[in-house]
């Protein structure tokens, strides 16, 4: 008994001394084609047409962390009535976010808000709906009065609604995208 | 006297319990007396050993002659444990119904080696002498009454102990300030290596393990090498029995709170064939719903847990060799309104001040929601080399997944695919020599290593994939002589760390290394000063390498809406810890008081970067890790005096204050200062019902005054007193004792935050919870 526990001991002891050693021999090096990436949205792009002209705006976050953020102007005429698309995009992934807000559109819902010197002269309706009749934002109007020259903020946010419901007025507590362009109107 | 005599003993004695049984009234009178002699197996009377009865907190020591006597206490079956350093410890069950029961005992020499001896010697007075720092300690029968709550909540009785939570699921024992990578826990001598980095990460630990549980308040890197540097929570399986009889117990409780319900099994014996080899097979289950405050249900707040765990050993006089295998399983969810977007989110939530949605009760669990496996498997083993000296082995395997689920996700479905995925395999091996004493003198001389490796499985890379190794050599005496115990010891460790961070995106992952190598050291002392005084005083220095976390983590932590961003370039931390412990026993009193003063250098702390990061997603308050220079300092302690008889008073407080040196500003997250007040009377066995205690305890809790200005979103939480009452009881049926105990915590469903807890800027804490628990033995034949 005593010599075949000794026995025993000493194969295990050596097993585990074995694997200690053998095991510091592997990489543990991650896979750069390993599966998917989390859930990002790197870009956003609103699409303005009225006046006879076309305005694009983008913000761009290609690492979708922060670290290159870039966000362009949207230049408005005065007086002019834009029609207003806007479009999601997540490029790491290479992925169109726009279908799949519009295939939940009973989950989101955009809000755009006008600060500074635009405020009063920016008015943003939104003008497409979800099953249940309420705002969805994907499509609006940008009517700009006629006036002088002016400087403000257009705010975008999308918000996520999985477990309050949507009431077509107030945000959730979970925000998909939040950006503020500069607007300069001429 | 042999086991055989003892068992006749027990037997004969079952026939007046019966009597008592059948005739007892209500009150039955303190008068019965145990008395007997205790010697070695020599014949030679013992002088000075405990005998103590742990239910009832009475004891008494042996005089010249080995003799002792115990009076006054009630009738019904007692365990008596005789304790005396340099012998096996002996416990045996008798049964008071005479006015005088003669109980004598002879005491057999303990293999081990003096120093393991003063750590299980454990009599009222053996206590006086335990440690040169502050430990804790709860025995099976403490941990018993505590039951089915995480072990952060068991521990959260003890002084200088409180919980850092993450909603009703989720809690972390928090040392003197310091948790999480700072507070290393040891499950079966092998060091818990879980994903420790997160504040909502709980130690994967079985409530219902049979263990003994130590906590070691203050830096101990000496003996428990890097981590242990702010202090360390022992898990230690009670020994395996050695007779052949088959025992076990089942054990149910109920909460009302969560309508948690849990249960647990143990079986247990040795073998007739094979004296000396023993085994233990035991398992556990609790499932709880979401928790309520006093005024709404905490929606997805459920969690459900497997754990079980096998062990078997083989001990004589020269080895002993064991091998233990834990399995522990969870699935949790977490608070629903707690995942937000960012930072307006989180203003706007800490505004409303309670949930936006009305949640009813559920069993459900939902993203978001963490799984987690971690298995464990440990062999031991243990040699007495000719000299007398003994040496030890020990190697533990582990592996720990975790998998995160996110409340929603793109590619695919939030219920299939987690948001991450870690998979640590950590191997670790120990090897020491402890030497007998010679003259005063013995010590401990090892090496440990461990290789740890870390996967991602899914995607995230929230913690990139490493590979760290560790190894480290010690030295550690202890003198004793008198009323003095003097110990010293170093000890040096090196660690090599190897991470594949991801640069960026778009470049993909690159490989770091890292080295790591520091010193650690200890002195301290116990002076007896009195016969049932003594002092302690410990200076320990000790060190932790940062942790990967700390050096790459990059991303925004969406239960607080914060980015945070690793720093490659930090060191390691360490600490300086002065401690000094008075401690006073007697059979009325007890009293444990220490106060300390840890300094720390290199304190590494999340500290706010000056602009915001904006993303498409918003723009989130940013935080990097840096080091900083702290001091910790405060006391803790408890005094317990038993007035009269049948009551007893206890008082329970713990003070921390920590200091950012460097800033001169408080630390963030400090626990706030806490007095506990309890007062237990001991009811007269009536009927069937024996050891009867009622308790009443009210817990203070002051309002954190000292914090950092302009760091947190929201001022720390009013303070708060809680009450609590409880009944328990032996319930003897037929002879089995039936352990039962009701309880009511929150008593007066009191609204309360703790500062702790990380999810007070959105809820409350729970409110009322009505406790059961039941316990009963199986095939309690014999002692």
């Amino acid at each position: 008994m005593y010599r075949s526990l000794s026995k025993y001991l000493t194969f295990a002891l050596s097993l585990a001394l074995l694997t200690v050693v053998f095991a510091a021999c592997d990489s543990n090096e991650p896979d750069d084609e390993g599966p998917g990436e989390e859930e990002l949205i790197t870009r956003v792009v609103l699409t303005l047409t009225g006046g006879g002209q076309t305005v694009t705006a983008t913000a761009n976050d290609p690492d979708g962390d922060g670290t290159n953020f870039q966000i362009d102007t949207i230049n408005l005429t005065a007086g002019t009535t834009y029609t207003g698309s806007i479009e999601l995009a997540d490029d790491i992934n290479g992925e169109d976010i726009t279908e799949e807000i519009e295939e939940e559109d009973d989950e989101h819902q955009f809000f755009y808000t006008v600060g500074g010197g635009a405020a009063g002269r920016v008015t943003v309706t939104i003008t497409d709906q979800d099953d249940d009749g309420l705002p969805v934002g994907l499509r609006f109007t940008v009517e700009v009065s006629a006036g002088d020259a002016a400087s403000g903020t257009l705010r975008v946010i999308l918000s996520h609604f999985d477990e309050g419901p949507k009431d077509g007025v107030n945000m959730s507590d979970e925000t998909d995208v939040d950006v503020t362009f500069p607007v300069n109107i001429q | 006297m042999s086991d055989s005599t003892f068992r006749r003993r027990t037997a004969w004695g079952v026939f007046p319990v019966l009597a008592v049984l059948l005739f007892c009234l209500p009150g039955v009178a303190h008068a019965q007396a145990l008395e007997g002699q205790v010697r070695d197996s020599d014949r030679q009377p013992l002088l000075g050993v405990n005998v103590f009865i742990p239910a009832l907190q009475r004891g008494a020591v042996t005089d010249e002659a080995g003799r002792y006597v115990i009076a006054n206490l009630p009738a019904g079956m007692h365990t008596v444990e005789f304790r005396f350093i340099g012998f096996k410890t002996v416990t045996r069950t008798v049964t008071l119904a005479a006015e005088r029961v003669t109980l004598d005992v002879t005491l057999e020499p303990e293999a081990l080696e003096l120093e393991e001896v003063v750590k299980v010697a454990e009599g009222p007075h053996a206590a006086l002498n335990r440690a040169t720092l502050s430990v804790s300690r709860l025995e099976p029968k403490d941990v018993e009454q505590l039951r089915g709550q995480t072990l952060a909540e068991t521990l959260d009785h003890l002084p200088g102990v409180t919980t850092l939570t993450t909603g009703p699921s989720i809690a972390k024992p928090v040392i003197r300030g310091l948790h999480s990578q700072r507070v290393l826990v040891l499950n079966a001598g092998v060091p818990q290596e879980g994903q420790q980095w997160g504040g909502e990460h709980a130690p994967e630990i079985d409530p219902f393990a049979p263990v003994r549980i130590e906590v070691v308040r203050g830096a101990a890197g000496v003996e428990y090498g890097v981590g242990a540097i702010g202090g360390v929570i022992r898990l230690e399986p009670r020994e395996l029995p050695t007779s052949p009889v088959l025992r076990g117990s089942v054990s149910m409780n109920g909460f009302s709170n969560n309508r948690q319900g849990s249960g647990s099994m143990l079986l247990e014996s040795g073998l007739r064939a094979l004296p000396g080899f023993g085994w233990r097979v035991q398992g556990s289950f609790r499932k709880a719903g979401a928790s309520r405050t006093p005024d709404y249900v905490i929606g997805n707040s459920g969690f459900e847990e497997l754990n079980g765990s096998v062990a078997v050993g083989y001990h004589n006089d020269r080895y002993g060799l064991d091998a233990y295998y834990s399995h522990f399983g969870t699935e949790l969810g977490l608070f629903r309104g707690a995942h937000i977007g960012n930072f307006d989110d989180l203003q706007r939530a800490i505004e409303r001040g309670e949930p936006n949605v009305q949640y009813d009760f559920s069993y459900s669990i939902d993203p978001p929601k963490q799984t987690v496996r971690h298995d464990l498997l440990t062999l031991r083993g243990h040699y007495v080399l000719g000299s007398g000296d003994r040496l030890e082995m020990q190697y533990g395997l582990q592996r720990n997944r975790r998998q995160e689920f996110d409340a929603h996700r793109r590619f695919g479905d939030p219920l299939d695919d987690p948001a991450f995925d870690l998979t640590l395999t950590t191997h670790t091996l120990d090897v020491k020599l402890k030497t007998k004493p010679r003259g005063s003198l013995f010590g401990v001389v090892g090496v440990s290593g461990m290789n740890q490796g870390n996967v991602n499985v899914e995607s995230g890379y929230l913690i990139p994939n490493f590979r760290a190794l560790t190894g480290g050599a010690y030295a550690r005496a202890t003198w004793v002589r008198g009323a003095w115990t003097v110990e010293a010891g170093t000890r040096f460790d090196y660690r090599w760390l190897k991470a594949f961070p991801r640069e960026s995106r778009q470049e993909g992952f690159v490989r770091r290394t890292h080295s790591y190598a520091s010193l650690s050291g200890v002195v301290g002392a116990i002076w007896q000063f009195a016969e049932s005084w003594s002092m302690a005083a410990n200076f320990g220095t000790a060190w932790r390498p940062p942790g990967v976390n700390e050096l790459y983590n990059f991303g925004v932590h969406h239960g607080t809406a914060q980015f945070e961003v690793g720093n490659a370039d930090i060191g390691g931390e360490r600490s300086y810890n002065l401690d000094v412990t008075l401690r006073h026993v007697t059979d009325r009193a007890r009293l444990e008081v220490s106060v300390f003063n840890n300094m720390m250098d290199g304190y590494i702390h999340l500290f706010p970067e000056p602009e915001p990061r904006v993303t498409i997603r918003g723009t989130f308050p940013s935080f990097r890790y840096v080091q900083t220079d702290a001091l910790l300092r405060g006391f803790d302690g408890l005094v317990e005096y038993r007035v009269l008889d049948f009551l007893r008073l206890g008082v329970q407080a713990s003070v921390v204050r920590g200091d950012d040196r460097a800033a001169d500003e408080s630390l963030i997250f400090m626990p706030a200062d806490r007095l506990t007040l309890s007062t237990a009377f001991s009811l007269p066995d009536m009927g069937v019902l024996r050891a009867s205690q009622v308790e009443l305890e009210g817990r203070f809790v002051s309002r954190q005054t000292r914090f950092p200005e302009g760091v947190d979103y929201a001022d720390p939480p009013d303070g708060y007193t809680l009450f609590s009452a409880g009944y328990r009881t032996e319930l003897m049926w037929g002879t089995t004792p039936i352990q039962l105990s009701f309880s009511i915590e929150n008593l007066f469903n009191t609204a309360y935050r703790d500062y702790l807890s990380r999810f007070r800027y959105f809820i409350d804490d729970p409110g009322r919870n009505v406790v059961l628990r039941l316990q009963i033995p199986l095939g309690l034949s014999d002692s």
